[in-house]
């Protein structure tokens, strides 16, 4: 190819013609489209997210249907078991409960306190409470105490006898003396 | 070949040398490089402003949504613990031992010549087994023989419902002092009975469970 020779002055030309154009490239790509660009990745971004959001949440919306459908029985079950117990310190009114239960029983002057209390080992019943319990029946006969064992284990659901001790009564052997000592599950409140 | 003279030829020249002007190429050049490059700067620009009118539509609909999906989240969640929770409570219930079956075997088990004078039951901390010792006194011809009886039968009793079922003498021996039955003096023998024992299948209590309603 035959260039034409290029003199002094227009060499000069030239090469500020260079300069221009990679500057005006420098300007154009730093300047406008960089942070154009920038912006469109950003605002991008942004709506994946949402849009993931959106589509978990019908997901999770879907989830929660099914799980209240799942759950209205049990949800019925779960509130029968808390309102087993009433408001209010235990102490206050499971002693007075369980000698009215006996008395019903025909089981009378029962006795019963506080042992002790203790958490659940497992994590899901960290909303509940173990409260131990030892009941006295100072004066009962076998068949009442083995009846009104019966009523109080369907009645109380959450009640467990760890320990049962039945004596002979010294003065009257056809009664016994019995201590129950049993843990109740009570909810936290 | 006549002689030709160009007496313009510094004109032409010169003109040839406006024309060649690499300054000027360069700015023709560069202003056609900027408007290709702010053609397409304009696109770009279309397109970011398609995406943030888009990103706006998204984010409406979002803060339309988000007051039901939060509050489903933390219904979901509600619903999760209280599952889990009555799932547990459940085992806890299902798991107990009923003292009233147990009662009313061992009171099937004794005889008219027996008696039972103690009865000390403990369920172990797992809820798996029952330890239970059982202290009596028979009597009879032979009372040793009507307190390995009671023994055979406390362990048949048991045995159909519990597992692993062991009644074992923890002592057994003559007393001195005799009592009456059917007007003839009997001797008597007095034991004590160690019973373990692990659940089984749970069995069911004495009466009919109510079933559990919550209270208005």
């Amino acid at each position: 190819m035959n260039l034409p020779s290029l003199n002094q002055d227009q060499i000069k030309k030239v090469m500020l013609s260079g300069f221009g154009f990679v500057f005006l490239l420098y300007v154009y790509f730093t300047f406008f489209l960089g942070p154009l660009n920038k912006s469109r990745r950003t605002a991008q971004a942004a709506i994946a997210d949402v849009q993931h959001k959106i589509e978990t949440s019908k997901g999770e919306t879907a989830k929660t249907a099914i799980l209240e459908r799942q759950a209205k029985d049990l949800t019925g079950h779960f509130a029968a078991l808390k309102a087993l117990n009433p408001e209010g310190a235990p102490i206050a009114w499971f002693p007075p409960r369980i000698k009215g239960f006996f008395a019903d029983q025909r089981i009378d002057k029962v006795m019963a306190r506080l042992e002790g209390t203790t958490s659940f080992k497992e994590a899901d019943l960290s909303g509940w409470t173990k409260y131990d319990w030892l009941i006295d029946l100072p004066q009962t006969d076998y068949a009442s105490l083995g009846e009104a064992i019966a009523a109080l284990e369907n009645r109380e659901p959450l009640l467990c006898i760890r320990k049962l001790n039945i004596h002979l009564t010294a003065q009257e052997p056809q009664f016994q003396q019995v201590t129950i000592a049993a843990t109740t599950a009570i909810e936290k409140r | 070949m006549a002689l030709h003279l160009n007496l313009l030829h510094e004109q032409i020249f010169e003109q040839r040398q406006r024309q060649r002007d690499p300054l000027k190429i360069g700015i023709l050049l560069l202003a056609g490089c900027g408007a290709l490059l702010f053609l397409y700067y304009g696109w770009n620009a279309y397109r970011t402003l398609q995406t943030k009118v888009r990103q706006s539509a998204i984010e409406r609909d979002w803060t339309k949504i988000e007051p039901a999906v939060t509050a489903a989240q933390k219904r979901a969640a509600e619903l999760t613990s209280m599952i889990n929770t009555l799932r547990v409570l459940d085992n806890y219930i299902d798991n107990r031992f009923l003292w009233a079956p147990f009662l009313e075997k061992i009171s099937r088990c004794v005889a008219p010549n027996a008696q039972l004078t103690a009865i000390e039951g403990t369920v172990q901390e797992d809820n798996k087994g029952v330890t239970a010792n059982i202290e009596g006194v028979a009597a009879a011809r032979e009372p040793r023989s009507a307190a390995e009886d009671f023994r055979q039968m406390l362990l048949e009793q048991l045995g159909q419902d519990y597992r692993d079922v062991k009644v074992e003498f923890k002592a057994l021996e003559e007393v001195e002092s005799t009592t009456k039955i059917d007007g003839t003096a009997m001797p008597m023998a007095h034991y004590i009975i160690a019973v373990t024992f692990t659940l089984n299948s749970v069995p069911k209590p004495g009466a009919p469970s109510a079933p559990i309603k919550a209270k208005k």
